[in-house]
């Protein structure tokens, strides 16, 4: 018997090995290299003297800190809740059974950006919004405005340009969460408040809305999550301008590490990010986890 | 069978029904028309002048975009190291996750729930805010500006472990028991009775796995110096950032790193839609 016991031991680490490996030098041990990093100074080229908690004093007396994490911060706030309304609203637009071929052109059509790469969808948004040639200005000016309108030149409208590009590429995935929990609630629950005489308004507010909130709150936290991590679309669309008016964290951790040198630095600044994400993702796992697997 | 049912029962009852379906199309129209502007455009001659919104859209029409573009670029390359690493990355995702996920879901050993709980923490891991770290282990590892750079690091995927398990923990034991009867080892059961049943789950890792590795621009986009090994995310910008007046080129090469994917996803809509709802995974 226990022989049995240790061929299994050995057996189940055979299977678990390559797993462990690839996870454990690749996830975890970055977890403790940037805390170790964050306490020296670390250049590009080679690690420095040890810095104490010099690098996060720094940190905290750095104007440009606060505002790119300000910047993330304002980015979560605007794009988070067009995110989940807007994916609420296509997904009962496209619930609608009129013949499943219009369902799955809607369904298609709201989800496809989704899977084109930012690069792609980045300059799509640069052509389309420029002054003077840009399809977006050609067609205000033919629908009266004069003039023309610099999306890119201006912080707010930068800004503006930022949410509405990100929510056209990525609200199909919480459309997608929305669409799928709207198709999981029994016909039974609407049955049963026809026969109570329920008028539709009743039914979607006490039937259909309260089955939805478990979903919202997994989609919500997931969303605070990747809009947290916000980067490359700012970084190709706007480089972070104009000056640093939109430059979100990971950029500026990513300026000071490859173009100031300062790895030490950055790791800092990333562990500031690394608690923030930390905080949300326990949160989230506490409250249900990820989709409706687990 | 219930799904026609709510159809009929919502169709009878709803009288706003042609004002949603009008403004679901327009919606539509909306997520679509900056895709279709940017096929058009690639499709237009160069000296083009475009005088009003409609010009984008009207003929003539020429193919000599995507002639000069792939001479011009390697917009070609791109796309291939694209592929490559994507399909690398999700071969391998789906072979490691799977192994680990058999393990502590089928083979009683020590420490199983400490093992388990340990990859459950990856989850809370959050890839960018380790990639400096991650820069300088990839770094002294020697492996930096390779293919190997851009592919192990995003193959040990917690989550597929955590869903691969819930999955092959409803493979009954009794089955297990019978083939252990019948003289099958764990290697065989692994491989001709638990995987062939998670399929669904293997295909749903496999789809984020490889969207996710397609769409990556961070994590190349520090890793890769070499030309040669842009994927399409670092190629794109480092083409398109040339123009700013010429619109025909940059939505060409758009456009060709496009297409692949608008095709596999008209053709694997269903599978696609499945695999998102399925594990709630966003880029």
């Amino acid at each position: 018997m226990k022989n049995q016991a240790l061929r299994n031991d050995i057996l189940a680490g055979m299977f678990l090995l390559p797993f462990f490996l690839i996870y454990v030098v690749f996830t975890i041990f970055p977890i403790f290299k940037g805390l170790q990093m964050s306490f020296f100074d670390w250049s590009l080229i080679e690690k420095g003297e040890f810095a104490g908690f010099s690098q996060y004093t720094a940190l905290f007396t750095d104007p440009d800190f606060w505002q790119s994490l300000w910047n993330t911060t304002l980015f979560v706030i605007l794009s988070t809740p067009g995110m989940i309304l807007l994916a609420l609203v296509l997904a009962l637009l496209a619930n609608i059974n009129v013949g499943s071929k219009l369902r799955t052109f809607l369904r298609g059509s709201y989800f496809i950006p989704s899977i084109l790469s930012v690069s792609v969808i980045s300059y799509i948004a640069i052509f389309m919004l420029q002054p003077y040639s840009g399809i977006v200005n050609n067609l205000l000016n033919s629908f009266g405005l004069e003039g023309q309108v610099y999306w890119l030149a201006n912080p707010v409208l930068a800004w503006v340009s930022i949410v509405g590009v990100t929510l056209w590429w990525t609200v199909g995935f919480n459309f997608i969460l929305f669409l799928t929990s709207l198709q999981d609630i029994p016909d039974s629950y609407y049955e049963a408040a026809e026969i109570d005489g329920a008028t539709r308004w009743q039914m979607f507010k006490d039937v259909t809305l309260p089955q939805l909130i478990p979903i919202s709150r997994v989609i919500f936290l997931l969303q605070v999550l990747a809009s947290f991590k916000v980067f490359a679309q700012i970084l190709l669309i706007t480089d972070g301008g104009p000056g640093t008016a939109t430059r979100p964290l990971i950029q500026y951790i990513y300026e000071m590490g490859f173009e100031q040198y300062d790895l030490g630095y950055a790791a800092a600044m990333s562990y500031v990010l690394f608690f923030i994400l930390l905080i949300f993702s326990v949160i989230q796992i506490r409250s249900g986890g990820q989709g409706r697997m687990i | 069978m219930s799904q026609t049912k709510n159809t009929l029962l919502q169709r009878n009852r709803d009288p706003y029904l042609r004002i949603k379906i009008l403004i679901g199309v327009i919606l539509a129209g909306v997520f679509l028309f900056p895709i279709i502007w940017m096929l058009f455009v690639s499709v237009k001659p160069q000296d083009m002048s475009i005088t009003a919104p409609l010009n984008w859209f009207t003929p003539p029409y020429t193919l000599s975009n995507y002639a000069s573009v792939m001479g011009e670029s390697d917009v070609l390359l791109w796309l291939f190291n694209s592929a490559f690493v994507g399909f690398a990355t999700t071969v391998i995702t789906l072979i490691v996750t799977s192994l680990a996920a058999f393990a502590i879901s089928k083979i009683k050993f020590r420490y199983r729930r400490a093992i388990f709980l340990f990859f459950l923490a990856g989850m809370m891991v959050p890839g960018e805010a380790t990639i400096i770290p991650l820069f300088e282990i990839v770094k002294s590892m020697n492996l930096l500006d390779s293919y190997t750079a851009l592919i192990l690091p995003m193959t040990a995927s917690p989550i597929g472990v955590i869903i691969l398990k819930s999955f092959f923990d409803g493979v009954p034991d009794e089955l297990m028991e019978s083939a252990k009867i019948d003289g099958c080892s764990h290697w065989r059961l692994y491989w001709n009775i638990v995987l062939p049943l998670a399929k669904p789950a293997m295909a749903a890792i496999a789809i984020f796995t490889f969207i996710g590795s397609w769409n990556n621009f961070l994590w190349p986009f520090l890793a890769i110096v070499s030309e040669e090994l842009y994927t399409l995310p670092i190629g794109i910008p480092s083409f398109n950032s040339t123009y700013s007046t010429t619109y025909m080129l940059p939505m060409t090469v758009n456009a060709i790193a496009s297409l692949p994917v608008i095709i596999a996803f008209l053709i694997f809509e269903k599978q696609i839609v499945k695999g998102v709802s399925f594990t709630g995974i966003k880029g």
